[in-house]
């Protein structure tokens, strides 16, 4: 045995208790002990997705009392693949912001790398739990850390997004207390799996009403549009790293969560179609609104809404080949959103507005970055070959299989729209003129390697695909089977 | 027209919602429908393995012990938070503003209530696991303490240093308890102590134990939050 999936949640939140007072001890710690925790569970996430891959999923029991008892955690190719991905960037964000908060007070700094570090463990918690009432607990971690980050730059833009983003979670946290409460009251249990198994004597329209509580709940934190209000004033005033990570890690945890709902948990008919429909509002909205913004990261945050719903849409498909595009495409988004987060907020470092028209002639003055940030251009446009590209091509062969026309000619629509926009920003970068006004700030030396390090992926991806999609099958597959889920977990005996 | 429609949408939402609700029937006495509930398993185990009195503080630090143990980590989490937004450079903290100075019968009585204040809310939590107390209910009691001393006292101080070395050792223990468990016991947050004679002092398991250290944890982490709001004023008015 390697390690157990409890020391996911247990390590960091230790070390989160340490790290105050380890900083009495020496200020420095506080920025490296964060470091080294991730690093510490990237490595037991590959090894025990290894282990999974060959021996089937993990269920770690909590406090000795086995489901449905006590609360659990599952540890299966799905989650485990998304638990790696988000070690993987937790670390990578760390690294990015190791030196970009080099200039803040001690306290400040301290609390940026509580926050960062719990924001990746709420996330991870999320996507690990077997309960659906510590799967509230998770998201309250994940969210208050959410809203601390996102206030962290003080002044009036970010206060306004981060009440936003506050209005709008505690919304969701009662949507959600609401729908466990159904649940509880009908099944007498918490337990995802035993639900699973027993929803079927559920009355159908409590069954309608708790589902769509939770949709509404986590669609608040996955960016589904009519609820995505808070998404784009956050990420433009949040720390740059700290937008790279609601991308990729936070976002990513609460699409897991639907997703979970959707095809373990409930049996409703008509909720993949359900996910299509959101799905497709959210795209088509997301992408109109990209194209008519001025500042860079907002930008950026309407486009990380659209490939969203793009995700859910590919869910919403509901066969092996959906799953595996969405599960390929929330990859390449989690890669190359964080590319473009971290290099974008580079180009605009030294402007007041960060807007898009700031970036004028930037290669001349940080070649390598405007590099990287046109390749993840390129890359999430979905232009051949980039890593982009294999999942926009997985989506619209799922698509075909299940003769979904208008949704192949709706990506294709999407994609064109995705390239104008995109363009615009590498088009400014490489022929105009730099406006005097501006200083380019170079990046550090650490966060260099680290979209040096994005930008390498993206092109491995991209020329050799087959290095991902075999876990991607398996993890596709493991979502797909919820008997196997349903199983592994009620097996369990005293 | 629009603001009808949205009036009409939320009504029809809202009868839904409301007809549910009220067709779940909360406070009957058998609200769960279910063949096999979890409660009465909970009930059932809380007398026999666990020797705990009460039913509440075994869900909440044994069951669910691990809940419990976000929870925590939430509060821990909301208070960073509130001092990441608060937070002024050492020398922009001004004073404390005084309205008007307490009188010396709140300066007299609050020194008296203080100490009594304490040994309460150390009781609470001492006896959580054989009363309807608890450590977050213990926790609050104590903060109340420091809330009437610093009202009573212009110039009473907490040092920041003490709360925060507090707040983190009582996180640590839980944490640590939790991990001492996993290594006795096999699984993460397990009792490893002997449960002990039930309605004793000493008794089921590791629940006082996380219960003193909840306790610690959470008035130390909601007398900096006191003492934070009263502190933080701008260099202005100050």
């Amino acid at each position: 045995m390697v390690g157990t999936p409890v020391l996911f949640v247990a390590i960091p939140l230790l070390a989160a208790f340490l790290i105050p007072l380890l900083g009495m001890i020496w200020k420095e710690l506080v920025r490296i002990v964060p470091g080294l925790v991730l690093t510490y569970l990237l490595i037991l996430s590959v090894n025990l997705l290894n282990h999974v891959l060959v021996h089937g999923p993990i269920v770690e029991v909590i406090a000795g009392w086995v489901p449905p008892i006590g609360i659990n955690l599952v540890f299966s190719a799905f989650s485990g693949f998304l638990v790696v991905l988000m070690e993987f960037l937790g670390l990578l964000v760390w690294a990015y912001s190791y030196r970009f908060k080099r200039n803040v007070d001690y306290e400040p700094a301290l609390k940026y790398f509580l926050m960062l570090m719990m924001l990746i463990t709420g996330s991870v918690g999320i996507v690990l739990t077997g309960d659906i009432f510590n799967m509230f607990v998770f998201i309250e971690i994940t969210s208050i850390s959410a809203y601390g980050l996102t206030a962290f730059y003080k002044g009036r833009n970010s206060a306004e997004a981060s009440f936003k983003y506050v209005m709008m979670g505690s919304i969701a946290s009662t949507f959600l207390l609401l729908a466990i409460m159904i649940i509880y009251s009908q099944l007498g249990t918490l337990n995802m799996a035993d639900i699973a198994n027993r929803i079927h004597t559920m009355k159908p329209a409590y069954k309608i009403i708790s589902y769509i509580f939770f949709v509404t709940a986590l669609g608040i934190e996955a960016e589904i549009f009519p609820l995505n209000g808070w998404a784009p004033d956050a990420y433009a005033e949040a720390p740059g790293p700290v937008g790279a990570a609601f991308a990729g890690i936070v976002v990513k945890a609460a699409v897991y969560a639907i997703i979970r709902y959707t095809y373990t948990i409930f049996d409703l008919s008509g909720t993949l179609n359900f996910l299509i429909i959101i799905g497709m509002i959210t795209l088509i909205i997301a992408e109109t609104a990209a194209i008519r913004q001025e500042k860079l990261k907002r930008m950026l945050a309407y486009s990380s809404i659209g490939q969203m719903g793009l995700v859910l849409v590919a869910f919403g498909f509901g066969t092996k080949e959906g799953v595996f595009a969405a599960l390929f495409l929330m990859l390449n988004h989690a890669i190359i959103k964080s590319l473009l987060f971290f290099s974008g907020s580079y180009l605009v470092y030294n402007s007041t507005e960060k807007k898009i028209e700031e970036v004028n002639g930037m290669s001349k003055y940080l070649p390598i970055t405007s590099l990287l940030f046109a390749l993840g251009a390129f890359a999430i446009v979905g232009l051949p070959p980039f890593a982009g590209f294999w999942s926009k091509l997985s989506v619209m062969t799922a698509a075909a299989d299940s003769n979904m026309i208008l949704i192949m000619a709706l990506v294709l629509i999407v994609s064109v729209v995705e390239l104008v926009y995109y363009l615009r920003v590498v088009n400014r970068i490489y022929f105009f003129k730099k406006e005097a006004s501006i200083k380019p700030h170079r990046p550090t030396i650490n966060a260099m390697v680290v979209m040096l390090v994005l930008g390498a992926i993206i092109l491995v991806i991209g020329f050799y695909p087959d290095a991902v999609t075999g876990i991607l099958h398996k993890a596709s597959a493991s979502l797909m089977d919820k008997g196997q889920y349903i199983h592994h977990v009620l097996s369990l005996k005293q | 027209m629009k603001k009808f429609l949205v009036i009409l949408l939320l009504a029809v939402l809202g009868y839904y919602i409301a007809d549910t609700y009220f067709d779940i029937g909360f406070g009957q006495p058998h609200f769960v429908k279910s063949a096999a509930p979890v409660k009465d398993i909970y009930l059932a185990k809380t007398q026999n393995p666990l020797k705990v009195s009460n039913a509440v503080t075994s869900i909440v630090v044994n069951f669910r012990g691990f809940d419990t143990l976000g929870e925590v980590t939430v509060l821990f989490l909301a208070v960073t938070v509130l001092g990441s937004v608060l937070y002024k450079k050492r020398h922009h903290v001004g004073e404390r503003s005084v309205l008007f100075n307490s009188s010396s019968i709140v300066t007299s009585g609050s020194k008296l209530l203080f100490p009594a204040i304490i040994l309460l809310g150390a009781y609470v939590f001492i006896h959580g696991h054989l009363s309807p107390g608890g450590g977050f209910q213990g926790g609050v009691i104590i903060a109340t303490g420091f809330l009437l001393m610093l009202l009573a006292y212009e110039n009473y101080s907490v040092s920041h240093t003490a709360l925060s070395i507090v707040e983190s050792l009582a996180g640590i223990t839980f944490a640590g308890v939790g991990l001492l468990g996993f290594m006795h016991g096999g699984t993460f947050l397990q009792n490893f102590l002997p449960s002990g004679v039930m309605n004793n002092l000493f008794s089921g398991g590791v629940i006082p134990i996380i219960y003193i250290a909840v306790g610690f944890k959470v008035g130390a982490e909601l007398t900096g939050v006191i003492y934070t709001v009263l502190h933080e004023k701008g260099e202005n008015n100050g």
